[in-house]
C-alpha cells in the first residue's frame, strides 16, 4: 500500500455511536435530483396512489437506477421544485417483492448473476455502487477487475462504515457472500481501518474465512477512504472494460437486504453533525425525509449552514431542497462564522487546531476544534510554503496549478495533471494564503473539458 | 472593543469605492483586519478551513526573532530600537505606497523584512543609510517583481547588499563592542561617535589575520557583529522555533548547515593556512541567523523538497567558499542571494522531472 499525504482533520460535532430512528414523517419530500442521478424519466402520474417499492421515477442516463417510494401514500408531482411529494402515509411492513423478470437477453446471457444484477438494480441497492476510478455508476451487467468495500467514511461528518457493521455485523458478512455470488472470479478488497479495537479484530475474525476476502488495512487519516485513491494504492488501474467497483458498509447491507430477503433498499444510515448541531448523532432514515423537520430539534441557535455530504467535500443546500436525496450519507451542520475575533493572530491559540504547529495546541494531544464556516484570514498572494503538496493525496502539486491557472496556460495545466485531482479539498483547507485552490481546479477542469468538446 | 467595532462600521464608507478616503481603502482593511479577524465565510467546499492564516505565519517569525532582539538590545544598546523604527516607517511607507497605487491589501510580509533588516546591519550605522537601505530594498527587492510572493529575492538582503556597494566604509567599520556585564548597552544609546564603543573587526575579519575569537563568547554573542548576528545561542532557539512550528522548511536548514560543515572541516584539514575549527566557523559570522530567517523564506526559496536540498547545499558551499577562498570576510549574504536566484530553476529541474513521472500516472 503506497499512500501519501492526507491530513486527520478533527472537528467538534462528531456523530455519536448509536443509531438513531427518527419519528415516522407525515409526508416525503424526494428530490429529483441528486450528485449522480437525476430521476427525469417519470413513471407515476399525478395524485397517483403509490405502493411501498414502487417505482416513481428512473434515471435513463444511469442505466434506469429507479427511485423508489420509501411508504404508501399519493404522489404529487412538484414539478416545479423537482420534488415527489408523498402524502397521505401508511407505514406498513415491508414485504418482500416479487421481483419482476429480468429482461430475456439477460438471464440468457449472464444466468442467474444476471437475475441476481436485476434484482439489485430494481430494489434500490445498485445506487451504493461506485465506480473506483471516477465515482460514476458503473454498468450493473458489466464484468469488473475487482471490487473494493470500504469500512472507512473520513471526511467529517458522514455515517461511518463500523458503526453501520456493528449492529448487523452479520448482515454485513452475508451480504459480501452476496456480493461474491455476483462476481466470477475477482477479488473483493476489504477496506479495514488500522487500528486495534476489538471490534476491528471482531470484523477481521469474521470475514476470516472467506478465502476471496484480501482485507486491506488503511491508516485513518483522510482521504484515505477515497475510491480511487484505494484504487491506486492497491494497483488497480483504470480500465473502461473492466472497471473496479466500489461501494461502501451501506451498499453490502442493501445488497443483504435485496437478494438476501428481496426487500427494497428503502432506509439508510445519515449522520448529522458539526459545529452547528446539537447532540450530533447517526439516523435511520428514508429518501424524502423532511429535512426541516429532521432538524428542528437538532440545529443549533443562530444562522447554521445545512452542508449535504461532508464539511470538506459537500454540497451547500439551501431551502429549497424539501427532504433527503436518495445519495445523502450525512449532514454537516456548520455555525456561520459571525463573531470576529479580537487581535485573533497573536493568541496563544491553545484551542485550535492547525495542521502547522503555529499554535500552542502543538503542545497538547489533538483534539477536535470547533469550526465555523470562517475563511480564518485574509486572501493573499502564495507565498509557496508547500503545505498543499504535503497534503496532496494524489501526488500533483497544486501550488504549481494555481500558478499556471493564473497564466491562462491550460495546455501545462492538463500536462500538469489536474485530472489526477479528488477534489477532496485538503489543498484549500490548509492554505494558509486562504486560496480557494478546489474551486479553482473545479472551474478549470469543467473549462478544459468544455475545450475538449469543442 | 464594541467602541472600536463601531468606529470601523462609521468609517467603512468613508473608504469604500466612491467615499472620500477610497483611495486608502487598503490602510484601512490592514488597519481593521489588524484587530478583528476578517469576516469573509467560506462559499464553496471545503466549507472549514485551517486557522493558519499569512498573519500568523508572519508573527511566528518576528516571535521567533524576540531572543535574538533581547539579545542585540542587550549588547547594542538602545540604538538598535532606533534602527527597527527607522526601517519599519521608511519600509511601511513604501509598502503602503504600493498598495494604494495597486489596489491590493496590505502584506504583513513587510512586518518580517523591516524587521529582519536592521538586524543584519552593523549596529553603529547612521540611520538615514537604515532608511535609504530598506527603501531600497523593498522597493527593488519586492515591489518591482510585484509585492509578496511574487519576489525573486529577499528584500532585506538586496537592502544590504545595496548599503554594502553603495557605503562600503559605513559598512564595515562601524561595528560596536558589546558591553560588558551586568548592564550591557541596555540603557545606552551607543552610537559609531561613542568613544571606545567602535571597532573595526568582527571575529571573522579577525581570523582572516589569524586571531580567533572564544568559541564560547560566540556561542553567547559577546563579539562584535551585525545587529542580531552575534549571539548563536538566540538565533538556536528562534530557530529551533521556526522549525518546530514548520514556518521554516528543515530541509533547507539540515542542508545549508550540513554542507556548510562538512566543507568547513574539508577545509580545516586541507587549507595550508590555519583556519578556526568548523564548531567555531558555524557559530561565528551570520551563517545561523541567515540559514535560520533569510534562506528559508518561502517566497525566495525553493517550493519543491528536492529543490530545497539542493538549494541549501548551494549556499552552505558557497559560505564556506567565499570565507576562506575569496578576499571576503563573511559571504552569507551573497551565498543566499545566489540561492534565491537559483531557485527557480532548481523548482523547475525538479518540477519537469516530477511532471515526466505524473504523466505516465492512471
Amino acid at each position: 500500500m503506497k499512500l501519501c499525504g492526507g491530513y486527520d482533520i478533527k472537528m467538534a460535532g462528531r456523530p455519536a455511536v448509536e443509531i438513531e430512528s427518527p419519528v415516522e414523517p407525515k409526508e416525503l419530500f424526494l428530490p429529483r435530483f441528486s450528485c449522480r442521478f437525476r430521476f427525469s424519466e417519470l413513471c407515476i402520474g399525478d395524485g397517483q396512489h403509490v405502493r411501498r417499492g414502487q417505482v416513481l421515477a428512473r434515471d435513463p442516463g444511469n442505466h434506469g437506477v429507479p427511485l423508489l417510494a420509501p411508504r404508501d401514500g399519493t404522489a404529487h408531482l412538484d414539478l416545479e421544485k423537482e420534488h415527489i411529494v408523498l402524502r397521505g402515509l401508511s407505514a406498513n411492513p415491508p414485504e418482500a417483492l416479487e421481483t419482476p423478470e429480468a429482461p430475456a437477453h439477460i438471464s440468457r446471457e449472464l444466468g442467474s448473476v444476471g437475475m441476481k444484477r436485476y434484482k439489485l438494480l430494481t430494489l434500490g441497492a445498485w445506487q451504493y455502487m461506485f465506480t473506483a476510478h471516477n465515482g460514476a455508476l458503473p454498468d450493473p451487467f458489466g464484468s469488473p477487475q475487482a471490487v473494493l468495500v470500504s469500512t472507512l467514511r473520513l471526511d467529517p461528518f458522514l455515517a461511518r462504515g463500523d458503526i453501520q457493521m456493528k449492529t448487523m455485523l452479520s448482515n454485513f458478512t452475508r451480504g459480501l457472500e452476496q456480493l461474491q455470488s455476483l462476481l466470477e472470479y475477482q477479488p473483493i478488497y476489504l477496506v479495514l481501518p488500522k487500528v486495534a479495537t476489538a471490534f476491528a479484530e471482531q470484523v477481521r475474525e469474521a470475514v476470516r474465512g472467506y478465502a476471496y476476502i484480501k482485507p486491506v488495512q488503511v491508516p485513518l487519516r483522510y482521504p484515505f477512504d477515497h475510491f480511487k485513491i484505494l484504487a491506486k494504492a492497491l494497483g488497480l488501474s483504470h480500465d473502461d472494460e473492466h472497471p473496479t467497483w466500489a461501494l461502501r458498509v451501506g451498499g453490502i447491507l442493501a445488497m443483504d437486504r435485496s437478494l438476501t430477503m428481496s426487500l427494497p433498499c428503502d432506509t439508510k444510515v445519515i449522520s448529522i453533525g458539526g459545529s452547528g448541531a446539537i447532540a450530533p448523532t447517526h439516523l435511520t432514515v428514508m429518501p424524502g425525509y423532511p429535512i426541516k423537520e429532521l432538524l428542528s430539534a437538532r440545529i443549533a441557535a443562530g444562522p447554521v449552514r445545512i452542508i449535504n455530504g461532508g464539511a470538506l467535500t459537500g454540497q451547500a443546500i439551501g431551502p429549497e431542497q424539501l427532504g433527503i436525496d436518495v445519495e445523502c450519507a450525512g449532514l454537516t451542520l456548520l455555525s456561520e462564522h459571525v463573531n470576529r475575533e479580537f487581535l485573533g493572530f497573536v493568541r496563544p491559540g491553545s484551542d485550535r487546531r492547525s495542521y502547522s504547529r503555529c499554535f500552542l495546541s502543538a503542545l497538547r494531544r489533538p483534539m477536535p476544534e470547533r469550526m465555523t464556516t470562517a475563511v480564518r484570514g485574509e486572501r493573499r498572494p502564495c507565498v509557496a510554503c508547500g503545505f498543499c503538496e504535503e497534503v496532496c493525496p494524489v501526488g500533483i502539486m497544486p501550488h504549481l496549478l494555481h500558478k499556471l491557472i493564473y497564466q491562462n496556460d491550460l495546455d501545462a495545466v492538463e500536462r500538469a495533471r489536474l485530472d489526477l485531482c479528488i477534489a477532496c479539498g485538503l489543498c484549500s483547507f490548509v492554505c494558509p494564503s486562504k486560496i480557494a485552490l478546489g474551486e479553482e481546479f473545479r472551474q478549470t477542469a469543467e473549462t478544459i473539458r468544455q475545450e475538449h468538446q469543442n | 472593543m464594541k467602541i472600536l467595532t463601531q468606529l470601523f462600521n462609521q468609517a467603512r464608507s468613508h473608504f469604500a469605492e466612491g467615499g472620500l478616503f477610497c483611495r486608502l481603502h487598503p490602510l484601512f482593511a490592514a488597519t481593521e483586519n489588524f484587530f478583528f479577524a476578517p469576516s469573509a465565510r467560506t462559499m464553496n467546499a471545503p466549507f472549514v478551513r485551517d486557522p493558519l492564516d499569512v498573519k500568523r505565519f508572519m508573527s511566528t517569525v518576528i516571535i521567533a526573532l524576540v531572543p535574538v532582539l533581547a539579545v542585540s538590545l542587550y549588547c547594542f544598546g538602545l540604538r538598535v530600537l532606533a534602527m527597527i523604527a527607522v526601517s519599519y516607517a521608511v519600509g511601511g511607507m513604501v509598502e503602503v505606497l504600493f498598495a494604494i497605487v495597486r489596489k491590493e491589501e496590505i502584506n504583513e510580509g513587510f512586518l518580517v523584512t523591516g524587521l529582519l533588516f536592521p538586524l543584519i546591519l552593523p549596529p553603529g550605522l547612521p540611520l538615514w543609510m537604515v532608511g535609504v537601505g530598506v527603501a531600497f530594498g523593498v522597493l527593488v527587492g519586492k515591489e518591482l517583481f510585484g509585492g509578496t510572493g511574487r519576489n525573486l529575492f529577499n528584500p532585506a538582503l538586496v537592502g544590504r547588499v545595496f548599503l554594502g556597494i553603495a557605503y562600503p566604509v559605513a559598512m564595515s567599520g562601524n561595528w560596536l563592542i558589546p558591553g560588558s556585564w551586568p548592564y550591557g548597552r541596555i540603557f545606552q544609546y551607543a552610537s559609531s561617535t561613542t568613544v571606545d564603543a567602535v571597532t573595526t573587526a568582527t571575529p571573522l575579519g579577525l581570523a582572516k589575520q589569524g586571531q580567533f575569537a572564544g568559541t564560547f563568547d560566540l556561542f553567547v554573542g559577546l563579539v562584535p557583529g551585525s545587529v542580531g548576528e552575534t549571539s548563536a545561542a538566540a538565533i538556536l532557539l528562534g530557530g529551533i522555533l521556526l522549525l518546530l512550528t514548520r514556518v521554516a522548511s528543515w530541509r533547507i536548514v539540515v542542508a545549508t548547515l550540513g554542507s556548510f560543515l562538512a566543507l568547513e572541516t574539508l577545509l580545516f584539514y586541507v587549507l595550508p593556512t590555519p583556519i578556526p575549527p568548523p564548531q567555531w566557523q558555524l557559530l561565528a559570522g551570520g551563517i545561523l541567523f541567515g540559514t535560520f530567517f533569510m534562506a528559508t523564506d518561502p517566497v525566495t526559496s525553493p517550493a519543491t523538497g528536492p529543490a530545497k536540498w539542493a538549494y541549501g547545499i548551494i549556499i552552505g558551499v558557497t559560505v564556506g567558499m567565499i570565507r576562506h577562498l575569496t578576499g571576503y570576510v563573511e559571504g552569507v549574504m551573497f551565498a543566499i542571494l545566489l540561492g534565491n536566484i537559483v531557485a527557480p530553476i532548481l523548482d523547475e529541474i525538479t518540477i519537469s522531472l516530477r511532471l515526466r513521472r505524473l504523466r505516465n500516472e492512471k
